[in-house]
C-alpha cells in the first residue's frame, strides 16, 4: 500500500507514466548543471524500485556515498510527502527497496560498456532477475557518443533494460529549431523519452521534449524536493 | 646505536613472492659486511638465505615471518624489515609498514606488477609511506625494466621516474648509468663487491641524456630551485637534483626507480646509495600517538632520546629464550633495567636483555632509542602493544588489521598433540592478530580463522613441525540461528506422578519475535506461579534456546511473556517448572513460524578496474547484493553483503578470476533469514547427518 502511495506521490508518476519508463530503450533528462539532472533521474529509478524492480545506477561523477544518499533522500521526500508514515514501516520499506540497487562509478575515461555487458550476463547465468532499468549519469553528450551509444543499444536489447541518461545542457546555448538542446538534436532519433529541466523563478520547469503526445507539456516542481507543486 | 637519526633509516623491502627481494636483503647484508657468504635462497646449498629464519620458509622458498636486520651504509644506520610476498600474509607487511620509514618495492623486470605489488601498494598508500622501486631480474630472458616502470605509472597511479637505465639486459646485463651523476656503474669480483665507475658508454649516451631529461622535467614539477636552475640553464648540481628528488620522494610525489639483477650481483649498492639518499629518516616522518589521558587527542611524537618513552611492539617471535619482541621506538629510549609501562594491560616491565636482530642471530645492546627498531626478550605482550614511560599514557594508533576471512576446524589426532596444539594456538594468536582461535561451544571443535587458506596452511603446518601437534583438518561450519516470525501461545502443565513427591507446574504466555537474542517478560500476578519458580521458568525458557527444537541451530530473537500458571503445593518445584517451560517452548514453537537464519558478511573486494565487472559477477553467483562499486584510480572497490556459507572459497574464486590481482575483506554484517530453498537443502543436509550419527 505505502509503495502505491508513494509511487503515486512521484513526480515521475505526473509527467511520465511510471509503467512506460521501462518499455523504452533510452530515455533522457536535460539540463544544464546544477538544476537537478541527476534528482529526477534518481526519481525515475525509485518508482522502479518501489515496483520492486532492480536498478543500476552508474555515475560517472558522483562517489557512491553521494548517490546512496541521493537515493535516500529522495525516498524521504516522497514518504514525508504523503504526510505521517510509521517510521518503522519506511525504515523497513527503504531497507527492501534499497538492496534492489546497485550503485557503480566509473571514472569517465575508463567507462566501458563491455564492464556492464559483463555484469549483466552473470544475472543471467545465475537465474537472477535482471534490472528493469540503467540509469547512466555524467556522460558528456557534447562529445559524439554514437559508438558507445550504439553499444549501449545492444545492451538494451540485449538484456531488455531500458536506459536513462542524464544530458548536460549550456546556458549560453540556444535551443535548435525544433525546440532541443543542442546536445539532444544529435541524438534524438535514438530516444524514446526526454525531459528538459529549466530553472524558472524560484521553481523548476519540466518541459517533456520526447514522450508520444505529451510533447511540450509543462510542470512546476519544487527545486528541493522535486515534488510537483 | 646511531644517536644521529639523519642517519638512521627504517626500510622494509616488499614485493611479490619471487621478485627475489630476499635475495636481494641477502646481497645487502654481504655488501655491508653483516654475513661474509651468500646463500642462495631455496636452499640449494643447505643453508638457505639468512633472512628465511624459519625451516618452513626455507623449505618453500618464501618468506613467511618478518625478519628484522639491521647493517651500516655510508655511515648510516638502517633497520631492514624482510616481508611476506605472498597475499595470505598480508598483516606482517602490514605491521612492517606501522613502523617503516620508507619502502623499497621490488618488482620483477619480466613479470612486472603483480597482485602482491599492488596490494602492498594500497597499503603503503594507507600508511602513506614513501617508497623506491627497484626493478629486479634485469638479468632475466624477457627482462624490460621500462615496461615495468609504465605498468607502475598505469597500474599503481606511481608518478615513477627512472634513476638509471640498464647496460645491457637479458644475458648481457653488465650494470647501469646513473642517470643523476651522468656515470657507468660496473660490478666486479666474485660477489660484485667491486663498484667500478666509468664514462657512459657511447651508445649509451644519447638514450641516457633522452631519459636524464624526462627525469628532470618530472622531478622539477615539485622542485622550484630545480625548475629556477633548467630555466636559466645553469649547470645542475648533483646535490640540488638529489635533494629534489628526495623531497618529493619523502612528500610521496615521485617515486625513483633503480634496477638491477640482485642475483648476478649487479647494481645493489647503487639500490643502497639510494635508501641513503631518497627514503626518509625518522625525522623526516611525523609519527602520531593517542594521549589517553587527553580526551584521545592526537599527539605527534618527538624523535627525541630525553622526551618520554613511546613504543610499539610490532611483531613476536618464539626464540630459544623466551619470547621475542620486536620494538620500534618512537620517542625517548628503551633502556636495559628502565621501566617502561604496558599501556594496554598497565603492566610496568623492566626489559632486562635488549637485542638488535640480525635474522636468527642477535647483539646485545644497552637501549634503543628513538628511530631505531631492535627487540626486547622476555616480555610478556601481545603483537600491536604500546610502551611508554610511567610518566604519559600514550597509545600507538591501532594497527589497521583485517578481520580473518576463512576458518576451518581441527581435531588433534590424540592428547599429546591436543597439548601441543593448545601450546601452538596460544603462540599464534599472540604473533599474528589476523589468526584467530575459538572452540566451537556447539561441535567443541577447536576453529581456527586467518587470511587465506595458505595462511591457515602454514599455520597448520608449524604446529605440526614445531610442535609436533599431529591434527585433523575439518571443514567449517556456518553458525545458524533459528528465530519465529510470529506470535503464538502456550499453555502447558507438566505433570508427572511416578510414586513420591510428583512434578507439577502450569505455565500459560506467548512467545513473539524481539530485536534482541532473548527476552523474558513476567505478568504473573496473584501468585498463579509463585516468585521463587519464576526464575525456574526463565530457566527452561533459556535452556530451550541453546537449540531450536527441529534443526538443533541455536534460537535468538525471542520474547517470553508469562501471565497464567498454576502449582501445587506439594508436587512443584524449581525442577517441575524448568520442564513446564520447556513443555511450553516446544508447544508454541511451531506455532510461531520458526525460519533459520544465516550470518551475512560484508564483503569489500578491491580489484584492478578491468576485473570490476567479472567480480561483480562472482558476488552475483553467490546470492551476494551488491551495494555500489567505485573506481578509485587503477582500482575498483566493490561492496555487497554476500551470506557466509557462499563465501568459502571464494579467495581461490577470486584469485583465478582476476589473475589473482583481487583482494578482498569481509565481516561479519548481520542475520537473515535463509531463502526457502536454501532452508530446505540445510534441512535435509541436518536429517541426513543426524542419521549418520545415529548409526
Amino acid at each position: 500500500m505505502l509503495r502505491k502511495d508513494l509511487v503515486n506521490r512521484s513526480p515521475v508518476c505526473k509527467i511520465l507514466n511510471p509503467d512506460s519508463i521501462t518499455q523504452v530503450k533510452f530515455g533522457a533528462v536535460l539540463s544544464r548543471a546544477g538544476v537537478g539532472k541527476t534528482q529526477f533521474l534518481v526519481q525515475i529509478a525509485l518508482t522502479r524500485l518501489l515496483n520492486n524492480e532492480k536498478i543500476i545506477h552508474i555515475s560517472l561523477n558522483d562517489p557512491m556515498e553521494k548517490i546512496n544518499l541521493r537515493y535516500m533522500d529522495s525516498f524521504n521526500n516522497l514518504v514525508d510527502s504523503i504526510g505521517y508514515v510509521d517510521p518503522q514501516k519506511a525504515k523497513r520499506l527503504w531497507d527492501d527497496i534499497n538492496q534492489l540497487k546497485v550503485g557503480i562509478t566509473y571514472n569517465e575515461s575508463s567507462f566501458d560498456p563491455k564492464k556492464i555487458n559483463d555484469y549483466l550476463n552473470s544475472f543471467k547465468k545465475t537465474n537472477n532477475g535482471l534490472p528493469s532499468i540503467l540509469v547512466i549519469d555524467g556522460l558528456n553528450f557534447d562529445n559524439d557518443l554514437s559508438s558507445l551509444l550504439d553499444q549501449l543499444g545492444n545492451i538494451s536489447e540485449t538484456f531488455k533494460i531500458s536506459i536513462w541518461f542524464s544530458m548536460r545542457t549550456h546556458r549560453e546555448e540556444s535551443l535548435c529549431p525544433d525546440g532541443y538542446p543542442k546536445q539532444f538534436e544529435n541524438v534524438k532519433d535514438r530516444f524514446d523519452k526526454a525531459l528538459l529541466l529549466n530553472p524558472k523563478d524560484n521553481k523548476i520547469e519540466a518541459t517533456v521534449l520526447k514522450n508520444g503526445v505529451d510533447k511540450d507539456r509543462k510542470y512546476l516542481l519544487d527545486p528541493a524536493t522535486m515534488m510537483p507543486e | 646505536m646511531e644517536r644521529d637519526l639523519k642517519s638512521v633509516r627504517n626500510i622494509g623491502i616488499s614485493a611479490h613472492i619471487d621478485s627475489g627481494k630476499t635475495t636481494l636483503t641477502e646481497r645487502i647484508l654481504f655488501y655491508t659486511d653483516r654475513i661474509h657468504k651468500i646463500n642462495e635462497v631455496k636452499g640449494k646449498d643447505g643453508t638457505g638465505a639468512i633472512m628465511d629464519s624459519m625451516e618452513l620458509e626455507k623449505e618453500r622458498g618464501i618468506t613467511i615471518a618478518s625478519a628484522a636486520t639491521y647493517c651500516r651504509w655510508r655511515n648510516h644506520d638502517i633497520n631492514i624489515i624482510d616481508t611476506p610476498g605472498h597475499v595470505d600474509f598480508t598483516v606482517e607487511v602490514e605491521r612492517s609498514l606501522r613502523v617503516l620509514d620508507g619502502v623499497i618495492l621490488i618488482l620483477c623486470s619480466v613479470s612486472g606488477v603483480q597482485s602482491q605489488s599492488i596490494t602492498v601498494d594500497q597499503q603503503m598508500k594507507r600508511y602513506e609511506v614513501p617508497c623506491m622501486a627497484f626493478i629486479n631480474k634485469c638479468d632475466r630472458s624477457g627482462a624490460n625494466p621500462f615496461k615495468v616502470i609504465e605498468q607502475l605509472k598505469n597500474k599503481l597511479g606511481h608518478n615513477a621516474v627512472p634513476m638509471q637505465i640498464p647496460i645491457g639486459l637479458e644475458q648481457d646485463h653488465e650494470g647501469v648509468i646513473d642517470l643523476v651523476k651522468m656515470k657507468a656503474y660496473f660490478f666486479e669480483g666474485e660477489n660484485g663487491e667491486k663498484v667500478i665507475e666509468k664514462d657512459i658508454p657511447e651508445n649509451l649516451l644519447k638514450q641516457a641524456m633522452e631519459v636524464r631529461e624526462e627525469m628532470l622535467d618530472k622531478v622539477s614539477e615539485f622542485s622550484d630551485e630545480l625548475t629556477d636552475a633548467i630555466l636559466e640553464e645553469k649547470e645542475i648540481s648533483v646535490e640540488l637534483l638529489t635533494q629534489s628528488i628526495r623531497k618529493s620522494t619523502i612528500a610521496r610525489k615521485l617515486t625513483p626507480v633503480f634496477m638491477g639483477s640482485a642475483y648476478k650481483n649487479k647494481a645493489v649498492q647503487p639500490g643502497m646509495d639510494a635508501v641513503i639518499d631518497y627514503l626518509p629518516s625518522p625525522i623526516d616522518i611525523d609519527n602520531e600517538a593517542i594521549d589517553l589521558d587527553n580526551n584521545e587527542a592526537t599527539v605527534i611524537l618527538k624523535s627525541e632520546f630525553d622526551e618520554p618513552t613511546v613504543a610499539l611492539a610490532f611483531k613476536l617471535d618464539d626464540g630459544q629464550y623466551g619470547q621475542l619482541t620486536y620494538v620500534r621506538v618512537y620517542q625517548g629510549c628503551i633502556t636495559k633495567g628502565v621501566a617502561v609501562i604496558n599501556t594496554r594491560t598497565g603492566k610496568k616491565i623492566r626489559p632486562g636483555r635488549l637485542i638488535r636482530m640480525h635474522s636468527s642471530e642477535m647483539e646485545e645492546v644497552e637501549e634503543i632509542p628513538a628511530g631505531h627498531i631492535g627487540a626486547m626478550f622476555g616480555v610478556d605482550c601481545v603483537s600491536g602493544d604500546s610502551f611508554t614511560s610511567p610518566e604519559i599514557n600514550y597509545t600507538m594508533l591501532s594497527m589497521h588489521i583485517m578481520e580473518p576471512v576463512i576458518s576451518l576446524s581441527l581435531k588433534p589426532i590424540d592428547n599429546k598433540s591436543e597439548i601441543a596444539m593448545s601450546k601452538a594456538l596460544n603462540r599464534f594468536t599472540k604473533e599474528d592478530p589476523t589468526f584467530k582461535t575459538y572452540v566451537d561451544r556447539e561441535t567443541n571443535e577447536t576453529i581456527i580463522q586467518g587470511m587465506g587458506e595458505l595462511h591457515l596452511d602454514v599455520y597448520v603446518e608449524r604446529m605440526k613441525r614445531e610442535y609436533n601437534a599431529q591434527v585433523e583438518i575439518g571443514k567449517p561450519r556456518v553458525a545458524y540461528r533459528e528465530t519465529i516470525t510470529r506470535k503464538a501461545d502456550f499453555n502447558y502443565t507438566h505433570k508427572k506422578q511416578t510414586g513420591g513427591a510428583g512434578q507439577f507446574g502450569r505455565i500459560a504466555g506467548f512467545l513473539e519475535p524481539c530485536e534482541d537474542d532473548f527476552e523474558f517478560n513476567n505478568k504473573i500476578t496473584g501468585g498463579k506461579i509463585p516468585t521463587q519458580y519464576i526464575p525456574s521458568c526463565e530457566k527452561g525458557f533459556r535452556a530451550c534456546l541453546e537449540k531450536g527444537p527441529k534443526l538443533e541451530f541455536p534460537v535468538t530473537g525471542i520474547k517470553v511473556t508469562i501471565h497464567d500458571g498454576a502449582f501445587h503445593s506439594v508436587d512443584s518445584s524449581e525442577m517441575a517448572f524448568i520442564s513446564a517451560a520447556r513443555g511450553a517452548f516446544r508447544e508454541a514453537y511451531d506455532k510461531a513460524k520458526p525460519v533459520i537464519k544465516e550470518p551475512i558478511m560484508k564483503v569489500v573486494i578491491e580489484t584492478p578496474n578491468e576485473f570490476q565487472g567479472a567480480c561483480m559477477g562472482l558476488i552475483n553467483q553467490r546470492r551476494g547484493i551488491i551495494e555500489g562499486s567505485q573506481e578509485e584510480g587503477v582500482m575498483s572497490v566493490i561492496e555487497a553483503t554476500v551470506p557466509l556459507s557462499d563465501m568459502f572459497g571464494f579467495s581461490t574464486v577470486l584469485r583465478s578470476g582476476t589473475q589473482g590481482k583481487a583482494q578482498f575483506s569481509m565481516e561479519f554484517s548481520s542475520y537473515k533469514k535463509v531463502p526457502q530453498q536454501i532452508a530446505e537443502e540445510i534441512f535435509k543436509k541436518k536429517e541426513e547427518e543426524k542419521k549418520k550419527n545415529e548409526k
